[in-house]
């Protein structure tokens, strides 16, 4: 089983039915010809180095009458279409093996002629279908495609509505045959047939495939027809579909053998060349053991010089290009055989196209959860209705034609939606996370967190520490987004000199009451590519010897003050102030501790005094803001 | 005046003799020799001597002080001395008080291994559109419309006639038809298909595709590669075998099978008892990928593989359902 495996027929499992062998096999879409038992058969044989059981060369009787029947051709739509009246045949059920192996094939005996078709089908791999002759009007069979729309009754009852430019069969009045996909039930063989027209047709595969998806009905024969079955098998698998009927129906043969074919599908040529094998396999195989397997997959090859030359026979579609030999031999002489190397050329310094650097992301990533965030992936996808909830404007967002259902239905344009659902489903008192990644359009790369259970001073420590760790120059708050599901007044935007950069803010209440979340939920989400851009290295400053005089202040403001621009003004005002903090918020006062530090010597008391006395000049002057006294 | 130094030493002393503890110690050090000690108060009443007798009370001010510093050196080595002399009861088995940190998702930690096992091997990392064209995903990897391999990429379509792509492979054409050889290629990333969710599929999954194009690329480079990679992955132990297989944009194709890890090849939930995992589709680049990307297969041959990044998660975590990665439980994610 693992040869085949190696071999690239997966098989799994097999089971035995009394005499019979079931092999459970996985057919990749390249083997037609694997779609059969002669091809699991001539597959197995040449893994193995056995000879192929040859059945016999079938000779049928001449014909006895000589029923008319005229195929008209065309093909673009049947390749090849070859097929033979039999008249006087008797609708019976089939003798008890061919019953046993149709139900070993997991379908039901019907009678002896349909099985039959069925049957040769399974062993060579061409699809076949018989007709009642009496049943096709006019003797005359059109092959067209479907305008759409069309009845059409199957032989097993079940009326379709055809899809538009599906490959039918009429006779002079009627439509008789999907074709490669199921027969009709006005041309079907019943048990008073007693004339029946036998045919193969080679269908383009495309059109097999889209109505066969559009009408949901897929079968052996219309997975073999996309596949693409042995053109040049035709001839032979009817012959010996009509030995049978001619065994088991009775009947006589009652006209040609009608083959109307574009070419004639013979064997083609393909060469192998030494080199090229060597090349693409990176060992060289010895001439006479290439030759050994081509010989035993039946390529016929003949060496010249340093090349091979095959024959390649016609249910080997598959093999057009040389790189096609290349695994044949390979995959022969066995994957598992092979050295294994490491490629020896070059590395390239050159940037690739797309290059993405994620150390920027990692970082991010990393500096979160060291700050208690836990790291979510959420589906890109979200519903209509979550959008809605949201107040998002559904025209400015990405739209799944053909969604799984709709509860999948566009692309996130936010990272927000998943992190929310993440809040409602965690809990627990306290919950961080986060998430980097796409949204869309633009698919731009975007940082966003959310936070239950903690204060707004808490949540925002979070969006300071990553500003401050990217060392942003200066961002601006403004005390406003244009995101519906921010908080109205909670909320803002973050620009740097003019350049949105995100949004920061609590979460909108109306949402938070529609998903019952109880408490305060903050959330920013941060333009990944725009914090790249703004970062800054942060130069290195000595760590003065000197200790700080530190001392706190505490201002009264009047109502409205931003307290984060009088934090800023403080710091930015004198170059020996090095540090600030916002210490205590008492009703309408304000605590700042500030740090003073020379680095060449220690301050005096009176050079602080100075530097303190500016500084309240002009908090007074820009916010108002007085010594609480 | 006198007197006082003596008493104030004497009340050292007798301190410093009775106490049993280091951090006490520092404290009668403080109490005697500090900024507001009692002999550093002494030595500011100085003033208040008689002319006289300041040179006395100096000598014998500084001495007292020295007597004292000795006696609190001494008496500090005699208690550290005894401290790792004598054991006490101090009790390791109390649990700890956890400092509060996030966790990283396991797909990022998978994928942060897998970048770097691939960097060892000179392998550059590229990031592309998760919307895609049809063409980068079907048509530049050999597979045209209508192609019966389409059946197994079933694809969500855009209104603008977009669409979501369903295998990072579509990167190859990208890269391939702006840049010259030689090139090693990593690109990780989300793909979507339209797939019914259950426990081992899901419509979203990540995948790392990689590629490589150069003068002298074999198949026998192609199997030490994936040799290479999932060993440094899972372990040296793991055992590895390939299989043909056939995907439109390679020629040969390769799959490639790894002794399930969890039950080390003895056949379990995980591997549907058969031992083994199919883990990193590849094969050699086909020649018309190339040559639709505008390279010249004579020169330049290549190979491509592709890993199921859910699937590496799944097996080195034991998590049996996918849909487990995309919850947003804290419960899960704080076990990684």
């Amino acid at each position: 089983m693992w040869k085949m495996t190696e071999a690239g027929l997966t098989c799994e499992s097999y089971k035995k039915v009394g005499s019979e062998t079931i092999l459970d096999v996985e057919i990749t879409s390249n083997r037609p010809d694997w779609m059969s038992i002669i091809g699991v058969a001539r597959e197995t044989a040449a893994i193995q180095g056995l000879k192929l059981k040859k059945g016999k060369e079938i000779n049928l009787p001449k014909k006895s009458a000589n029923f008319p029947l005229d195929l008209v051709p065309n093909f673009n739509l049947f390749e090849r279409w070859t097929g033979i009246v039999i008249k006087d045949v008797k609708i019976k059920p089939s003798p008890k093996w061919i019953q046993e192996r149709i139900k070993l094939m997991g379908h039901s005996p019907i009678n002896n002629v349909i099985d039959i078709t069925n049957y040769v089908m399974y062993e060579l791999g061409i699809p076949m279908h018989a007709f009642d002759y009496d049943d096709i009007f006019g003797q005359i069979m059109t092959p067209e495609l479907a305008k759409g729309g069309e009845d059409f009754t199957s032989v097993d009852n079940l009326n379709y509505k055809l899809p538009k430019d599906a490959i039918i069969i009429r006779d002079a009045e009627r439509i008789i045959d999907l074709a490669g996909i199921k027969g009709g039930l006005n041309s079907g063989i019943k048990d008073t047939t007693k004339n029946i027209f036998l045919h193969v047709t080679i269908n383009n595969p495309v059109l097999v495939r889209r109505a066969s998806q559009a009408l949901g009905l897929r079968s052996e024969a219309s997975a073999i027809y996309e596949r693409g079955p042995d053109k040049g098998g035709v001839t032979d698998s009817i012959k010996r579909a009509v030995s049978l009927v001619l065994e088991l129906a009775g009947g006589e043969i009652a006209s040609e053998l009608m083959d109307l074919k574009k070419e004639k599908f013979e064997p083609w040529k393909l060469t192998l060349t030494f080199d090229r094998l060597d090349q693409i396999l990176g060992i060289t195989i010895d001439a006479k053991e290439v030759l050994q397997i081509l010989t035993r997959l039946n390529l016929t090859p003949k060496k010249s010089g340093k090349a091979v030359d095959c024959i390649i026979p016609t249910y080997r579609a598959d093999l057009k290009i040389e790189e096609d030999l290349i695994e044949e031999v390979a995959r022969i002489y066995g994957y598992n055989k092979f050295p294994k190397t490491l490629p020896v050329g070059q590395v390239t310094a050159t940037k690739i196209p797309y290059h993405f650097d994620d150390g920027f992301i990692l970082n991010l990533k990393n500096l979160m959860a060291s700050s208690g965030f836990s790291e979510v992936m959420t589906l890109s996808l979200v519903s209509s209705q979550a959008l809605d909830m949201f107040e998002i404007k559904k025209e400015n967002c990405v739209k799944i034609t053909n969604p799984i259902s709709l509860d999948y239905e566009y692309m996130r344009p936010s990272l927000i939606l998943g992190l929310v659902t993440g809040t409602k489903m965690n809990k627990r008192e306290c919950v961080k996370l986060f998430e980097i990644d796409k949204t869309f359009p633009g698919e731009s790369y975007k940082i966003s967190g959310i936070t239950k259970g903690i204060s707004f001073r808490e949540f925002k420590g979070t969006v300071d520490l990553i500003f401050e760790k990217l060392n942003l120059k200066a961002p601006e708050i403004e005390f406003d987004s244009d995101k519906p599901y921010f908080h109205p007044s909670k909320a803002g935007a973050v620009k740097i000199n003019g350049n949105l950069i995100g949004e920061f803010g609590e979460i909108s209440p109306k949402i938070l009451n529609g998903l019952d979340i109880k408490g305060d939920i903050f959330a920013f989400e941060f333009d990944i590519a725009s914090l790249q851009k703004h970062k800054r290295v942060r130069n290195f400053k000595i760590v003065p010897e000197n200790p700080p005089q530190v001392e706190d202040i505490t201002l009264t403001f009047p109502q409205k003050t931003r307290i984060g621009d009088v934090l800023a003004l403080i710091t930015n005002h004198h170059s020996l102030i090095t540090k600030t903090e916002l210490k205590d918020i008492f009703k309408d006062s304000y605590t700042f501790r500030i740090w003073y530090q020379d680095p060449k010597k220690t301050l005096t008391n009176q050079e602080v005094e100075e530097i303190r006395k500016s500084i309240l000049q002009k908090i007074k002057e820009k916010f108002g803001g007085q010594i609480k006294e | 005046m006198q007197e006082e130094i003596i008493n104030t030493k004497n009340q050292a002393i007798a301190q410093i003799t009775s106490v049993a503890d280091v951090k006490e110690l520092e404290e009668i050090r403080a109490s005697y020799l500090g900024r507001n000690g009692k002999f550093t108060l002494l030595v500011k009443k100085i003033k208040e001597v008689p002319q006289e007798n300041r040179k006395k009370f100096g000598i014998s001010l500084n001495e007292s002080k020295i007597t004292i510093e000795r006696l609190l050196s001494d008496k500090k080595h005699a208690l550290i001395k005894s401290l790792t002399e004598k054991r006490e009861w101090f009790d390791l088995s109390l649990p700890g008080i956890k400092p509060e940190v996030g966790h990283l998702h396991p797909l990022t930690k998978v994928l942060s291994d897998v970048k770097k096992v691939f960097n060892y091997l000179g392998y550059q990392v590229a990031d592309g559109p998760e919307i895609e064209t049809d063409y980068y995903n079907f048509e530049a990897l050999n597979i045209p419309k209508d192609h019966p391999s389409r059946d197994t990429q079933m694809t969500f379509y855009l209104e603008n006639g977009q669409i979501l792509r369903t295998q990072t492979s579509a990167m190859q054409g990208r890269v391939m038809e702006k840049m010259k050889p030689p090139f090693r290629v990593l690109a990780p990333g989300r793909n979507f298909r339209y797939e019914q969710v259950d426990a081992s599929h899901g419509f979203e999954f990540w995948q790392v595709e990689g590629f490589v194009v150069d003068k002298d690329v074999h198949l026998t480079d192609l199997f030490g590669t994936i040799d290479y990679v999932l060993k440094e992955l899972f372990g040296k132990e793991v055992k590895l075998r390939f299989a043909t297989t056939n995907f439109p944009f390679v020629e040969p194709g390769v799959d490639t099978y790894m002794s399930c890890t969890i039950c080390g090849g003895k056949g379990c939930s995980f591997c549907k008892n058969s031992g083994w995992s199919e883990i990193m589709p590849a094969g050699m680049i086909h020649p018309n990928v190339l040559k639709t990307a505008g390279i010249d297969t004579k020169k330049w041959n290549g190979f491509a593989f592709a890993i199921g990044l859910s699937r590496i998660v799944n097996l080195r975590y034991q998590i049996k359902d996918l849909r487990t990665l995309t919850t947003p439980d804290l419960r899960i994610l704080n076990q990684f």
